[in-house]
This record gives structure tokens, sequence and C-alpha cells, in this order.
């Protein structure tokens, strides 16, 4: 009997860790330790916390692949940007084959190649073009750097519509030279552009070409001590040190409104990316943390710390924007109130991860991401916890915060952390009236404001539920106080009553 | 034992509380304090401190609870504490003050009595205050932190017998010391890590040999 049980009990240990050692095979998630990078994002208390990933890679496109007639167009060589039409096609601005690339929505194919066009009956050509944008009208708009001008073509057609080139104004030295890097257009046609050694902002071009000035000036900052060290130092000394120049824009997109994304490399990490509304002025939001910079732990003296660096903005709609880091090859989504949602992406030779990203778009529900080291386009899919965090971003940006409360509930279930989750969820009980939950769910979103309406809500219930219990308790002390001074009064008179 | 914690001194302490110039004066002349109690006041300080810091409401705290530490709070305040008494009474002795380390010690633990006596009170209050409300918890952690100051101020100045003026040179004075204090127990320390590391090489290199 006795060595039997044993035997039993050794057959169900034995089962038991077959269980345990072959089980995880099963469960395993689905692309959770591929992924060839460490999604994150940071809290309130501006820590690192590991998340879900919100995009995993899903494919990468090389010149080679894509057929064009029934030909491959061959590679590459070094793309500078991308963007995409109405359709969905993606242009690609393929910088140092001096052409552009139209590639179907899929990205399977190239549809077409822009290479050259008719100049008023002569034959021309782009040389390095490093920008290009499509507008609704159906405007094909190429920065064409080292020919100096921006080049307006019919997408349609192919046909020129017109060059922009030698801007003059009072403002702009005689002898500058315009070298156009990135190009951008709004609705009314005019053209934002980012030009080579320009600090004084964003050229901006009227529809028909003329130029009218600047936008979006980054005003330098200086520290009292550097200005404290000018002060003393000798004039030779000044004129040896660092001149204090604003940095240059690097990316450049426009929203539904008319507001103009553009980013720049800021050497404190602070602030990335603006927002330019019509007059030139900054009105982005920072959100919690202040920071719209990507990376806040940047400490450090290797090649990998260090700010981010930023090189391209992309607005995806209903106020969500995805900024491109080269320093660490990231991709930071912000929602239009400045609050992180998901990082991505990363440095690496791997698919999916970086070498010198430059450009990035949003094709369909995927994130598209230009190398042009690798020189090859990445996409990154959405997975369920980014499109839930999408479209309840979406929703609480056209006020239906309720209808967003099941998103958001969906997304605590894949991150329990996610504070932007737990507020929504913490207003949605407040406007039901259950302060008690509310105030849990915003206490963990660490949202001070709406906590402490909903505290206060609470705080009145408790005090309006034992009224009656705290008046007796004060009617109970006031009285025994009274009774007590009169006690002791007459013991007192007594005692000294005695000693008289 | 029941010398440092009579009832007599405890009521003493009461009486500095509220007479503070009195109280601290007959503190260096008549030995009225207790150096063992103003120690436990420290202690008590950088207990209600941490508990502060971990427990106060969500409204009114502003600092992530993975950061608080009692123990290591506790360390710091007790180093703090012993730096400055020190630091104090290197300079008072060259400035002609009066007060002995003793004394010291007594008129900054002393001190620190408000704050031990406000800090967990506020901290029950803030589970009631909501935001708009959160002036009267930090108007009451303010006094608290401002009569201590003032307490510690006219302790060394009666203690050492100064005018204001003076007190606060020497306070001042007492901060540089401290600096050179901690500078110089640093140096001690990397120095008595050489010589360590000198001796273990040492060991090493005869136990690879022998």
């Amino acid at each position: 009997m006795r060595h039997f049980l044993k035997k039993k009990s050794i057959m169900v240990i034995a089962f038991l860790l077959a269980v345990v050692t072959v089980f995880p095979l099963f469960a395993q998630y689905a692309n959770a330790e591929e992924l060839p990078y460490d999604p994150y994002a940071y809290d309130y208390w501006e820590d690192v916390v590991h998340t879900p990933a919100a995009y995993t890679p899903d494919r990468m496109v090389i010149g080679n692949d894509l057929m064009l007639d029934g030909e491959s167009i061959g590679a590459f060589v070094t793309p500078q940007d991308l963007c995409k039409d109405a359709e969905g096609n993606v242009y690609v601005a393929d910088s140092g084959n001096n052409r552009i690339v139209v590639l179907d929505p899929t990205m399977t194919e190239a549809i077409r190649i822009y290479d050259s066009f008719d100049n008023e009956g002569t034959e021309d050509d782009f040389s390095n073009p490093t920008g290009v944008c499509v507008t609704e009208r159906g405007w094909l708009y190429i920065a064409d750097s080292l020919h100096r001008r921006i080049v307006i073509l019919e997408v349609e057609s192919g046909a020129l519509v017109s060059i922009v080139e030698n801007p003059t104004s009072d403002v702009l030295e005689e002898n500058y030279v315009f070298t156009p890097l990135k190009v951008s257009v709004d609705y009314a046609d005019r053209i934002y552009c980012i030009a080579q050694n320009m600090f004084e902002g964003i050229m901006v071009f009227e529809a028909d070409g003329e130029f009218t000035g600047f936008f979006g000036t980054i005003e330098v900052k200086i520290t009292l001590w550097e200005k404290f060290w000018r002060k003393i130092a000798t004039k030779e000394e000044r004129s040896k040190s660092q001149l204090f120049i604003p940095t240059e824009f690097t990316g450049i997109d426009v929203d539904e409104y008319g507001f103009v994304y553009a980013t720049n490399i800021d050497s404190e990490g602070l602030q990335a990316v603006r927002r330019l509304n019509p007059k030139g002025e900054d009105v982005i939001r920072q959100g919690e943390n202040e920071n719209v910079g990507g990376d806040l732990w940047i400490a450090g003296a290797t090649d990998y710390s260090g700010p981010s660096q930023i090189t391209d903005v992309v607005y995806r709609g209903k106020g969500i924007y995805s900024l491109l880091d080269r320093r660490r090859g990231r991709v930071f989504t912000y929602d239009h109130e400045g609050n992180l949602l998901y990082i991505f992406g990363g440095l690496g030779t791997q698919e999916g991860t970086f070498m010198a990203p430059v450009a990035i778009e949003e094709v369909g529900s995927q994130i598209v991401v230009l190398d042009s080291t690798r020189a090859a386009i990445f996409c990154f899919e959405s997975t369920e916890y980014g499109t839930l965090i999408n479209e309840a971003v979406a929703l609480r940006y056209d006020g239906d915060e309720t209808l967003a409360v099941e998103k958001w509930r969906r997304v605590l279930m894949l991150n329990e952390n996610f504070e932007l989750a737990n507020v929504g969820i913490g207003k949605a009980y407040l406007t039901a009236g259950d302060n008690e939950m509310a105030m849990h769910y915003l206490r963990i979103g660490m949202n001070r404001e709406y906590y402490s309406i909903a505290f206060k809500r609470y705080r009145n219930d408790i005090l309006e539920e034992n009224l009656e219990y705290l008046l007796t308790g004060m009617m109970v002390i006031v009285v025994g106080y009274f009774a007590y001074s009169k006690y002791k009064e007459k013991h007192g008179k007594k005692e000294g009553a005695a000693n008289e | 034992m029941s010398k440092y914690f009579s009832k007599e001194k405890w009521k003493y302490l009461w009486y500095t509380l509220s007479h503070p110039m009195d109280g601290f004066y007959w503190i260096r002349r008549k030995d009225k304090g207790s150096v063992p109690i103003a120690i436990l006041l420290v202690v008590l300080f950088s207990v209600s401190f941490s508990l502060n810091r971990y427990l106060a409401s969500f409204v009114v705290n502003d600092i992530n609870p993975l950061s608080v530490d009692a123990f290591t709070e506790l360390l710091g305040v007790l180093l703090l504490y012993t730096l400055l008494c020190v630091g104090n009474w290197s300079v008072t002795c060259l400035m002609n003050g009066e007060g002995r380390l003793k004394d010291i010690a007594i008129a900054i633990g002393y001190g620190m009595l408000p704050m031990v006596l406000t800090y967990l009170p506020a901290t029950i209050i803030s589970q009631a205050v909501a935001s708009d409300e959160e002036a009267f918890y930090f108007m009451l952690i303010g006094i608290s932190v401002a009569y201590s100051f003032i307490l510690i101020l006219i302790g060394i100045m009666q203690v050492h017998n100064y005018t204001l003026g003076k007190t606060i040179l020497t306070l001042l004075i007492t901060l540089i010391a401290v600096f050179i204090i901690i500078f110089l127990m640093l140096l001690l320390l990397d120095l008595l890590g050489q010589v360590y590391t000198f001796f273990y090489s040492i060991y090493t290199e005869l136990l690879f040999r022998a």
C-alpha cells in the first residue's frame, strides 16, 4: 500500500513537471519575445515602464523587390523622404537616384517613377530631391535640393505646373543660396519649406511661388550662466566661442486645420516638436511631464545617450502625432494634450530596427519609416493594444468620453498601469456618480484635479450620512464639558472651603 | 536614566516651547535640559517626516511612495543633526560662544518639537482635504517649520549668549564648517580605502606566492 502511494505521488510529480515545462511553449504570446525592441513608456514619475507593443514590425520594402512594367526598379540610394496621397499611394524621394518613386497603397509594386519633366520644351531632371509632398489637388511638390528649387508637377500627367526658385526678399541676404530640404503644403496651397542653413525659421511661399516670409522662428535660449561668461569674456574669446544660433527644423507636416507640425533637434530634449498656428506661434500642449521631446532618460556620455534627435513628424489625425528619433531609432506617439501614448522601434540591423531613420508616414493602419542608410521602408502594423489606444484617444478627442471607456477597459486588461486609461475610466465613474470607484481610478491615473472633485463629493456623502452621529457626538462633548466644569467648580469650592 | 527623562525635564520642554528666550537661557545656566530627550525628538521628527511623506493624502502629496525609505531618512537626519551640532560647536568655540556641545545638541533637538507635534496631525488632516483647501495643510506645515527655525535660532543665541546678528553669522559659518567636515570625512574615507586596498593586495600577493 505504502509502496503504491509512493509510486503514485512520483507519477503525479512527474506529470506536473511535464506540464510546467511543456505548457509555456503553447502559452507563448505572439511576438512578445521575437520583437527586436523593448516597447516601453514613461509614467507620471518619469520612470520607464514596460508596456505591450503598440506596433510590431510587419515587413520591409526594398527597391529591388519593387516591379514596374515587369522590371525591378533597382535599389533605393539614400532615400530622404516619403509621403502619401489621398488614395494611399506612397511617394518616396529616392534622392541618390534622383527620382521620385510612387508605390501602390500596399507597397508591393511601383506604379510610376518621376525622374524627368518637360521644362518649357527642354527635358529637365532632378538633383538630389530630398523632400516630397502631394496635395489633394493632385500636385506633386519636390524639393530639388541641388538644383536649388522646388518643382511642382501634376501627378496625373507629370507635366510641370511651376518652379519655385531664387526667392528674393529684404530679409534674405544678397547672395543667398536656396537649398530646399523638406517641403509641405497646406489647404491653401501655401508652401512651407525647410531650407538648409536657414535658421530664421520655415520659409513660406504663396501659391504663386512668391516668398512671403519666415514662420515659427525658434528663439535662442541663453541661460544666465552663459550670459555671465560672455560678460566677463574678452572680445577675442567671445569671437572664438560658439555662436548662439537657433536650431534648424528637421521635419514638417500639416494637419487638417492648417496647423503646421515642425520638428527640430532640441539640445535639452524638452521640446522637439512645435504646432504652429497660422500666425507662426507655437500652440503645442506639453502634457503632464512637460515634455514633447522624446526620451526622458537621456543621461550619459555615450553615442547612444543624450536627448532624442527628432527628424520627422507625422500628424495622424484626431490630435495624434508621431515623432521619429534618429539617435535611438524610436517612434514616440503623443495625443493632442501632449501625453505620451506609446514608444516603439530601435536601432539595429534586424527587421523593424533602423540605422538612419529619416522620415515617417502613416499609410492605412500602418506606420511606415524610411531608413536612408538601409535604403528601405519599414512597415509597422498596430497591435490590439495600439489600436485600442488610438481609438480611445480619437473618441476622447471628439468628446465621446463615455464611448471611450469601453476601449480604455480593454487597454487596462493589456496594461494595467496605463495612466490615461485609468483617468478615462475614473472620469466615467465620476459622471456616473460612483465617487469611490472614481477616486480609485483617478488615483492610479495620477490625476489630482479630478481626484479632488471625486473626493469632495465622497466626503460630502459621508458627512451627510453620518450627520446625526456627528451632531449627537458634539452635543455629548459640549454637555459633558459643562457638567465637568460645573462639577469641578463645586468640588473646587468645597476644597477651597476646606482649605480656608 | 530617570535623571534624563524625569518629569521635571519633560515639563521644562513644554516651557521652552512657549518661552524660548528664558527656556534656553536656563538650559545653559542651570542644566534644565536633557540631551536624550533632544535626541529622542530628532528621531521622532525623522519618523514623523517619513510618515508624512508616505501617508499624506494624494491631493497634497507629490512624492513617489517608492522613494520613501524611513531608515535611510533616519540615518540622514541623525547625520545632519550630528554635523550641525559639531559644526556649530567648533565654530562657536572660536567665537566666544558660551554653549557646550550638549547645550547646542539640546537647542537644536528641542527646536524640532513644533515639527514633531504638527507633522502627524497634518498628515491626518490631509486625508480630509480637497485640492482647493490644501492651503490649510501647507500653512500648518509652513508654520511649524518656521517656528522650529525660530526656536533653533533663539536656542543657539541664548545658549551662546550672542546677539541675533552674531547668531546668524555663526550659523552661516557653521554651514561652511559642515561642508569642510564632510569634505574631510570623504578624504579620510578615501585614504582609508586606499590603505585597505594596499594591505589587501599585499595579502593576496603573499597568498599567491606562498
